[in-house]
């Protein structure tokens, strides 16, 4: 981030970053009912990713995407996520970045590898049901239980379950990007506006 | 439009500091999730729980306050006895609704009342003495205004698409998406830009310190809260 | 004082094909701006005004990207060689959209915004706020949401906005665009105290009528060159044929004569009963009993903003379910979800209602029959598009074209619809005299094959050079008809 940010950048970030994020919030509405949860992070990709592909073709130097995960964190603490958020939103943000800044921020199949890497801030939203969430629960429901009903309701939230949601982020977002390069190059370089 | 903050000045009985309220929801989310249901932590749980109550009725929100106390009771009442006495899918459905109810639930209800409760430009201030660099408030600031300017685009298109019946010409509904977000796009970018040059004729970005009219301050309430609240973690970690 | 010597600028921009091309905007402009003059820039589409405006805020070139030859200096220095944000001190700007002028969602926070960036005490700037709002009676409007006003609200708020930094040099670029004459009125209250003050304010416009007492000097530019000056007296001597011949707007607001008042609709009409609708504030809505319109006609429906003009129109074409009003048509009742089926509304903002990749596309959206095959389609496109003059563009993506085109396109897939009424919100909102034209044109044209027009405008010009049947509302209601 050395160097500083023009009037301009800061307000892609911000207009994009309010696209990305209010789709986003659209779709995990849906996710409200439970089963529809389990697939969050593969449905929200695919819907959330023409935007995102089009916010990607405007970025021109390094640490925007970083700046839009830093505020999405922000945003999911002050709506009352739990704080593990940070780390992953973060996370991706950097993670992303570095796809990006490979391709030169040109290159179209980095914007499609980036869409699917930025998409695994989704599981910050998600982890607390699976990690630290789950073995305190369990651990307080042992007392009153006992041990053996505590393993059975393990097995049925299985670790594994997380990983899934790792692949489905990964797949949704390869998902979305093609879907946001097929539309940047059928509708904004046809108009001239990419 | 739900997603913003609010728009006008505050209007509540007990006006908090943003910081306060940041204090608390880390408290909560610290709490409530992590927290086991025994000792020192039951009684910091019953606290936490209790603080979106308080806050909500203090910005008038009655209906929410209501809601959050049932949904709350609901999943004592059932965690305490209903889940003893049932087995099976029942009993397993049950009990993850009301383990994210009882955890999550309190901190969604105080991110609520933050959302409510502040304005954009006590965020903004409360921000800015946080020192938080400008590469983030502006593009945050930029984007509270963008939430209702989507919404309205967002009713433009659909009426659009109404009148012109394109629900029941087109059948893929990745072709349906695309046909709501291109033109949602296609005016998102050119309002970035438009918006870019007037905010640049407005001097925005002329280096040294912004002024911000808002007036934000901490209370002697809120330090008393913030006191309370550092001493909650403390208890917390220590037991 | 503001000098342009010799200043030729041509935009940077890429084609379709993702080439770079250069515009050229504005082509050796020589010009001095005295302090406190009033300068009204005018000319049809493209002609550089705009461009003037930008060169005097600096926007060109730290924002918009070109060639630029030529020295522009305001008091003596070079406003390229200085950062924008020095010359945001001396210059304020109020822009064409209002709904994309502002950087904050509260009016307060906004009208203090630019003298926050500079830094300046936050106890000065609300005095200063203050003290604006009292002479621009706008108390009401302070801690708003900025979303909840009316668009000549907004450009108040803009003109606040300046009035509390007080920089000496305002330009304005189109800011009647979008305004009814109420608002025109106070914008023009705005400018002529501003002008007291002793600013320099230098305004393009399309809209000239409620200049003419203002303006100390009228520029008329074509092709980026002043083709011709007029000052004070010259411009009050104007009359409607001499704005004719120079192609622009008429400095004097035409006055509309109804040949009958309240007229019973002879032939053909179109009866709506019962079309009574209130939005979820409570305030705003229509009420209207009973009206018959002509069919077949091109009816103007005028009034304030909020009387209830877009409404009307939104609740003619289906858009609100919950109005309980039918539109009797050929004898047959329409209730809300048939006349989505049987109207068609060209949009204020039309690249809302543009969805395809061509323009032909975009016309065979429209042709719902299943009867047809593609072939038949195309050449029933193509046809359309030759009416409209669209053909050579029929493989153009939509947002490619001019806002003129996209407008004749979004016509051409009403008309592929074969909707019979066909409804209009603002279309000459921003238009230069020959655009305006063409549009009276279109609509004369669709009368011609059969369509009945509704128009809602406050375009008095406009509404002159082809409606023949006048509605007017107020207060949701029905004042004359």
């Amino acid at each position: 981030m050395e160097k500083k940010f023009e009037v301009k950048d800061l307000i892609t970030v911000g207009i994009f970053t309010a696209l990305y994020f209010a789709i986003t919030f659209a779709v995990a509405c849906i996710g409200f009912i439970p089963i529809f949860m389990v697939f969050m992070p593969l449905l929200v990709p695919i819907f959330a990713g023409m935007p995102l592909m089009l916010y990607f073709s405007k970025i021109k130097h390094f640490g925007m995407v970083t700046i839009t995960s830093v505020i999405i964190a922000i945003l999911m603490f002050i709506t009352g996520h739990p704080y593990p958020i940070f780390i992953f939103c973060i996370g991706a943000g950097l993670l992303t970045e570095i796809v990006l800044k490979l391709g030169d921020y040109q290159s179209i199949k980095s914007c499609v590898i980036g869409s699917s890497t930025f998409s695994l801030w989704l599981l910050g939203m998600v982890i607390a049901f699976f990690f630290g969430f789950r073995e305190s629960y369990l651990n307080s429901l042992a007392d009153g239980y006992g041990q053996e009903y505590v393993d059975k309701m393990s097995g049925y939230t299985p670790t594994w379950v997380f990983f899934t949601m790792i692949a489905m982020c990964i797949i949704g977002g390869l998902i979305g990007g093609l879907l946001g390069a097929k539309v940047l190059r059928k509708h904004f370089r046809k108009a001239g506006m990419a | 439009m739900e997603l913003g903050l609010s728009s006008t000045s505050d209007k509540s009985v007990l006006k908090l500091d943003p910081r306060t309220k940041l204090c608390l929801l880390i408290a909560i989310s610290l709490i409530m999730v992590g927290g086991k249901t025994a000792g020192v932590e039951y009684i910091l749980r019953v606290i936490c729980a209790a603080i979106p109550f308080v806050l909500l009725l203090t910005v008038r929100h009655i209906k929410s306050a209501l809601i959050y106390v049932v949904l709350i009771a609901f999943s004592v009442f059932c965690e305490g006895s209903v889940i003893p006495n049932i087995s099976g899918a029942p009993n397993l459905i049950l009990m993850i609704l009301c383990g994210i109810i009882s955890r999550f639930v309190p901190g969604y209800m105080m991110g609520w009342y933050t959302v409510r409760s502040t304005s954009v430009s006590e965020f903004m201030t409360a921000m800015d003495r946080m020192h938080v660099p400008y590469f983030i408030t502006i593009p945050f600031s930029v984007m509270f205004r963008y939430f209702p300017t989507l919404s309205e685009e967002y009713r433009s298109v659909h009426d659009a698409m109404k009148m012109r019946e394109i629900g029941q010409s087109v059948k893929n509904p990745f072709t349906y998406i695309e046909y709501v977000l291109v033109p949602i796009m296609m005016s998102t970018v050119r309002i970035a830009d438009e918006l870019s040059a007037a905010s640049l004729t407005k001097g925005l970005c002329a280096g040294g310190k912004r002024t911000h009219i808002c007036q934000i301050s901490i209370r002697l309430y809120d330090w008393l809260l913030m006191f309370g609240t550092l001493a909650m973690i403390v208890l917390f970690f220590a037991f | 004082m503001i000098e342009f010597r010799n200043v030729t600028f041509a935009y940077s921009s890429t084609d379709a094909n993702g080439r770079a091309i250069e515009q050229g905007s504005i082509n050796g402009l020589d010009l001095t701006i005295q302090n406190g003059e009033f300068i009204v820039l005018t000319g049809g589409s493209g002609c550089g005004k705009t461009t003037v405006t930008r060169l005097i805020n600096g926007l060109i070139p730290h924002y918009y990207s070109g060639t630029l030859n030529g020295e522009v200096m305001i008091d003596g220095k070079s406003v390229p060689d200085t950062p924008i944000f020095e010359t945001a001190k001396k210059v304020g700007s109020v822009f064409q959209n209002p709904r994309s002028q502002f950087f904050n969602v509260n009016t307060t926070d906004e009208i203090a915004f630019a003298a926050e960036n500079q830094c300046c005490e936050p106890a000065e700037i609300s005095k200063a706020i203050t003290a604006t709002a009292a002479s621009m009676h706008i108390e009401k409007l302070l801690d708003r949401n900025i979303f909840e006003l009316s668009g000549g609200e907004k450009q108040i708020i803009a003109c606040a906005g300046i009035n509390v930094l007080s920089p000496d040099i305002i330009v304005l670029d189109e800011p009647s665009s979008n305004l009814d004459s109420e608002a025109i009125e106070k914008l023009k209250a705005v400018l002529t105290d501003w002008k007291s003050q002793g600013k320099t304010i230098v305004i393009a416009e399309h809209r000239l009528y409620f200049l003419r007492e203002l303006a100390d000097r009228m520029l008329i530019l074509e092709n980026g060159r002043i083709a011709k000056e007029l000052i004070t007296e010259e411009i009050k001597k104007l009359t409607a044929d001499d704005t004719e011949k120079m192609g622009i707007r008429p400095t004097m607001l035409p006055e509309i004569h109804c040949s009958q008042k309240n007229t019973d609709v002879q032939g053909d009409v179109l009866l709506l009963e019962d079309f009574r609708f209130t939005y979820n504030d409570g305030k705003h809505g229509i009420n209207i009993p009973r009206l018959e319109l002509p069919a077949n006609h091109i009816i103007a429906i005028i009034g304030h903003n909020g009387a209830g003009k877009s409404t009307l129109a939104r609740n003619i074409c289906g858009l609100e379910r919950k109005c309980k009003g039918t539109l009797i048509m050929n004898g047959k009742k329409l209730k809300a979800k048939d006349r989505l089926h049987s109207c068609y509304m060209i949009m204020q903002d039309v690249n809302h209602q543009l969805f395809t990749e061509s323009v032909r596309d975009e016309v065979m959206l429209s042709m719902t029959d299943k009867l047809l095959t593609d072939e038949q389609k195309i050449k029933k496109a193509d046809e359309i598009l030759s009416q409209l003059d669209l053909l050579e563009y029929a493989n153009t993506h939509p947002m490619a074209l001019s806002g003129g085109q996209k407008q004749r396109t979004a016509i051409a897939s009403g008309v592929a619809s074969s909707k019979p009424v066909i409804i209009f919100d603002e279309p000459t909102s921003g238009l230069d005299l020959a655009h305006m034209k063409q549009v009276s044109n279109q609509l004369k044209k669709l009368k011609e094959i059969g369509k009945t027009i509704i128009v809602v405008t406050h375009d008095n010009e406009f509404i002159l050079s082809c409606c023949d049947h006048i509605v007017r509302l107020e207060n949701g209601c029905v004042a004359d008809n």
